[in-house]
């Protein structure tokens, strides 16, 4: 597939930026969605946007062969990319678009003019929901979903978009806008897609000083660098690296037969997406107690993703990672020679391709990713809570596997713990179209809305 | 202390003390072996890990197969043949102050195998051309003939940084030039960061660079200290030009002490603004989990091979790819594996979580194992 010469990514690696050409780029886009879409009604992008995803999830659509084609340039195996973009763009249906405007503004149609809804017909108020003229997103690194979500959710609130990728990592986006720009090349022409190393400070502020709103992803210090050179006026939201995990109660561990389907649920989140995304588990909690113990639960878990590794490999990854697995895997050894009860492992053999590391230590640990899980046995959720306060800030979603009755217990708990997102183990990395990333609401840090009281 | 040990211990002294051929191929399977043999019954905590791994000195057939140790376990636990009482000092591995530090014990012998060791190498790869006398008796080997350069340390001085393996190494270079104690010219800051004392630097490096026949001098450091001296000269606008002759070496990352910048960058700029030719600027490698270093020495360089690394012919480096275990095939990059005959008292196979792709007869340093701590939070207590 030869792809057209349309955006700044579409540039050989040899041509160099120049602040003028970002200036230039952004008065385009700006123009570009004055004349093609400031003034498009939100059911034209709906219908876009779902027909856009849909042509994804063909099998045929030639976009989505050749990212498939050269997934490795994604960073994933083939097998592993085809699901986790399966997973993505089934979200994105007309209905759940019209919940999310519904959840969001209280209607699907309050970006297209004054209008009532839900409880401000009492006080007889109209608003209208505006939104940013020109977004720009500084997109994560390790995992392609949250630029894609970003650019679609930029189109829905019919923003101009520039859309800045950290090296290496525009492969995907590229294709995605590709995809626009050809099903409808007046919304492509309000979208840029640029590729540079972050920090470097000559085009950012060129893009900044033009910018109504940043989006980024990224460490804390890379958020913070980017907030202190934004100007005033320009919203800034900002999303830190965030950590996840799973629990899993000793009541549906009863028989091993349960716990094998448990344990499938959570090989399902490791693997997705090589559990580099936030949402993907670091640790698995296991309640200890139940005829399964969280040591068999480990070994399951184990023999689980060895089985993935046959159907969805994790392929390639740099040497740099494989050589923290490697590192993490000799310490195992050691522990586990030392404290054979305490400590276990299970391998692939001859490859780094997944780990399980199980420890009676419920201390929450931070795992080197590329399929390397933890199981820790806890004697119940407050425990692992307590193992887990030294990342409480910074959690995102708990993956939880209990039985129904006791489901809404944990799920308060969880919340008033300060998760942000509680859900089915292995469900982790399928957040909804109306996920409130970080807790904050979807759309709504984007917006700005105008009262009438009448 | 360990009758059989200490033997070994005097064995390998007297080894290094002849230099170079002394130790073939041969021998030094052999030794290893030896050495395993050794360590397997002094070292309680090693013995552990080998019988996990099914092996002993019964089963291990070559020194390749000797199990190793990964650095992080120095951090969990006593690996040492030195019961406590006998215990003079421990050297802690550099790092984040939120990990617990590798903890290398020393006695009495194994510091004095730990100067040996240092020294020779130091000697061979720094300072090549300084002759030295086959002198009668113990002292065989130990010291240079003519007159030692002059030297200057950019750390600070071991009084203040016992913890420190570089620092000792380096203070057994003083000692053994004559240098004085007031050849440290760095401190450690009221955050326990090492920083450069500028008037020191100053004052030390002035009379070689004013007087024309000046003798050369030799300036040592880490990358970081070597970016703080060049800052500083920068802010400065200094430049001195050390007398011909002099060198420089230069060991370690940047931990986020400094700036970071490439090797190439690094030696380019120590050339131009300190008039040292990138041929007489030397890196040296070494962890303090090791009681010998590698260097990319000028002899090395000389030799047309590109600069790579060789450690001592009684330590050995071989290159392990992260995936398979097995030996990395040239010109791949994999995990740096070290057999250090001179770690008598505590385990002399160590994985190190450095990358390194083998280059002729040594290696080169091309990366390390990513932290866990670069997605955001450090956490790792491992």
């Amino acid at each position: 597939m030869n792809l057209p010469n349309y955006f700044l990514a579409d540039l050989p690696p040899e041509a160099k930026l120049s602040p003028a050409m970002i200036l230039e780029a952004c008065q385009t886009l700006k123009r570009n969605r004055g004349r093609y879409l400031a003034a498009r009604p939100t059911q034209s992008l709906v219908n876009f946007l779902s027909g856009l995803a849909e042509s994804w999830r063909r099998r045929e659509f030639p976009f989505r062969r050749f990212a498939l084609e050269n997934a490795g340039k994604a960073g994933f195996s083939r097998a592993t990319l085809e699901r986790g973009m399966d997973d993505f763009f089934v979200e994105f249906t007309r209905d759940k678009f019209e919940a999310l405007l519904v959840q969001e503004f209280g209607g699907a149609g309050r970006l297209d003019g004054m209008s009532l809804a839900g409880a401000e017909k009492q006080p007889s108020r109209a608003a209208l929901v505006r939104t940013p003229e020109f977004q720009v997103h500084f997109g994560a690194g390790n995992v392609p979903n949250p630029t894609l979500m970003s650019v679609v959710l930029g189109l829905l609130t019919r923003s101009a978009q520039f859309v800045k990728c950290a090296s290496g990592s525009a492969f995907l986006p590229r294709l995605f806008a590709h995809s626009i720009y050809d099903a409808d090349p007046k919304l492509g022409a309000s979208l840029e897609i640029a590729e540079w190393p972050g920090g470097n400070l000559e085009l950012e502020n060129a893009l900044f000083a033009e910018a109504d709103c940043v989006t980024a992803a990224g460490g804390d210090e890379t958020l913070d660098e980017i907030r202190k050179r934004l100007p005033l006026h320009v919203r800034f939201i900002g999303h830190g690296h965030r950590v996840s995990f799973g629990f899993v109660a000793n009541g549906v561990l009863a028989s091993a037969g349960s716990a094998e389907k448990i344990a499938a649920r959570a090989a399902d989140d490791v693997v997705a997406w090589n559990q580099l995304g936030c949402l993907s588990p670091h640790v698995i909690y296991v309640q200890s107690g139940a005829a399964v113990s969280p040591e068999a639960f480990a070994g399951m878990l184990a023999g689980e993703l060895e089985r993935r590794e046959t159907s969805q490999p994790r392929g390639e990854i740099s040497q740099e990672e494989s050589a923290a697995i490697a590192s993490r895997r000799a310490f195992y050894e050691v522990r586990a020679a030392h404290s054979p009860e305490a400590t276990r492992h299970w391998c692939s053999q001859n490859s780094t391709a997944w780990t399980v590391v199980f420890e009676a230590d419920s201390l929450f640990q931070l795992s080197c990713l590329n399929r390397f899980v933890y199981v820790k046995a806890v004697a119940d959720l407050k425990t692992a809570l307590e193992s887990a306060d030294a990342v409480r800030e910074k959690v995102s979603t708990v993956g939880v596997a209990a039985p129904e009755e006791k489901i809404g217990d944990l799920a308060e708990q969880l919340a008033r713990w300060g998760a942000t997102r509680v859900c089915p183990l292995g469900r982790m990395q399928n957040p909804p179209l109306t996920w409130r990333h970080d807790g904050r609401p979807a759309l709504g840090d984007l917006v700005t809305w105008t009262d009438w009281e009448k | 202390m360990n009758q059989a040990l200490s033997d070994f211990a005097a064995r390998l002294r007297a080894l290094i003390a002849i230099g170079q051929p002394a130790i073939a191929k041969q021998q030094f399977a052999e030794l290893a072996l030896d050495l395993f043999a050794l360590q397997f019954r002094s070292n309680s905590a090693y013995r552990k890990i080998c019988r996990a791994q099914g092996a002993t000195p019964g089963s291990v057939e070559h020194w390749t197969q000797i199990p190793i140790v990964p650095t992080s376990a120095f951090k969990e636990l006593e690996l040492s043949c030195i019961p406590p009482e006998e215990r003079a000092s421990v050297f802690h591995s550099s790092g984040t102050t939120t990990q617990k530090p590798s903890r290398h014990f020393h006695g009495v012998e194994s510091l004095a195998l730990y100067e040996a060791s240092s020294w020779r190498w130091f000697l061979e790869n720094v300072l090549p051309d300084l002759q030295f006398k086959r002198g009668a008796g113990g002292a065989a080997g130990s010291s240079p003939s003519g007159n030692p350069p002059p030297a200057i340390f950019l750390t600070p001085p071991p009084a203040q940084t016992p913890r420190s393996s570089l620092v000792y190494m380096l203070d057994v270079v003083r000692r053994r030039l004559g240098a004085p104690a007031t050849a440290f010219v760095g401190k450690i800051n009221a955050d326990g960061a090492w920083e450069l004392n500028y008037d020191a630097l100053r004052a030390a490096l002035a009379p070689g660079c004013q007087a024309a026949d000046a003798p050369p001098l030799l300036l040592l450091g880490t990358a970081f200290s070597f970016v703080h001296l060049l800052d500083w000269l920068g802010e400065q606008n200094l430049a001195f030009k050390l007398p011909p002759g002099s060198r420089v070496m230069e060991t370690g990352g940047y931990k986020n002490r400094s700036r970071a910048m490439s090797k190439m960058e690094l030696h380019a700029l120590i050339a131009a603004r300190l008039g040292v030719p990138i041929v007489n600027i030397i890196c040296e490698y070494g962890m303090s989990e090791l009681s010998s270093q590698a260097y990319d020495g000028e002899k090395r360089n000389a030799e047309g091979g590109g600069r790579s690394f060789c450690f001592p012919p009684w330590a050995a480096a071989r290159i392990i790819s992260p995936e398979t275990g097995r030996e990395a095939a040239d010109g791949q990059a994999g995990l740096i594996r070290v057999c250090d005959l001179a770690n008598v008292f505590s385990v002399a196979a160590i994985q190190t979580e450095d990358l390194g792709i083998r280059r002729g007869a040594g290696f080169e340093l091309v990366g390390r194992a990513s932290p866990a701590e670069a997605r955001g939070c450090s956490l790792m207590n491992a």
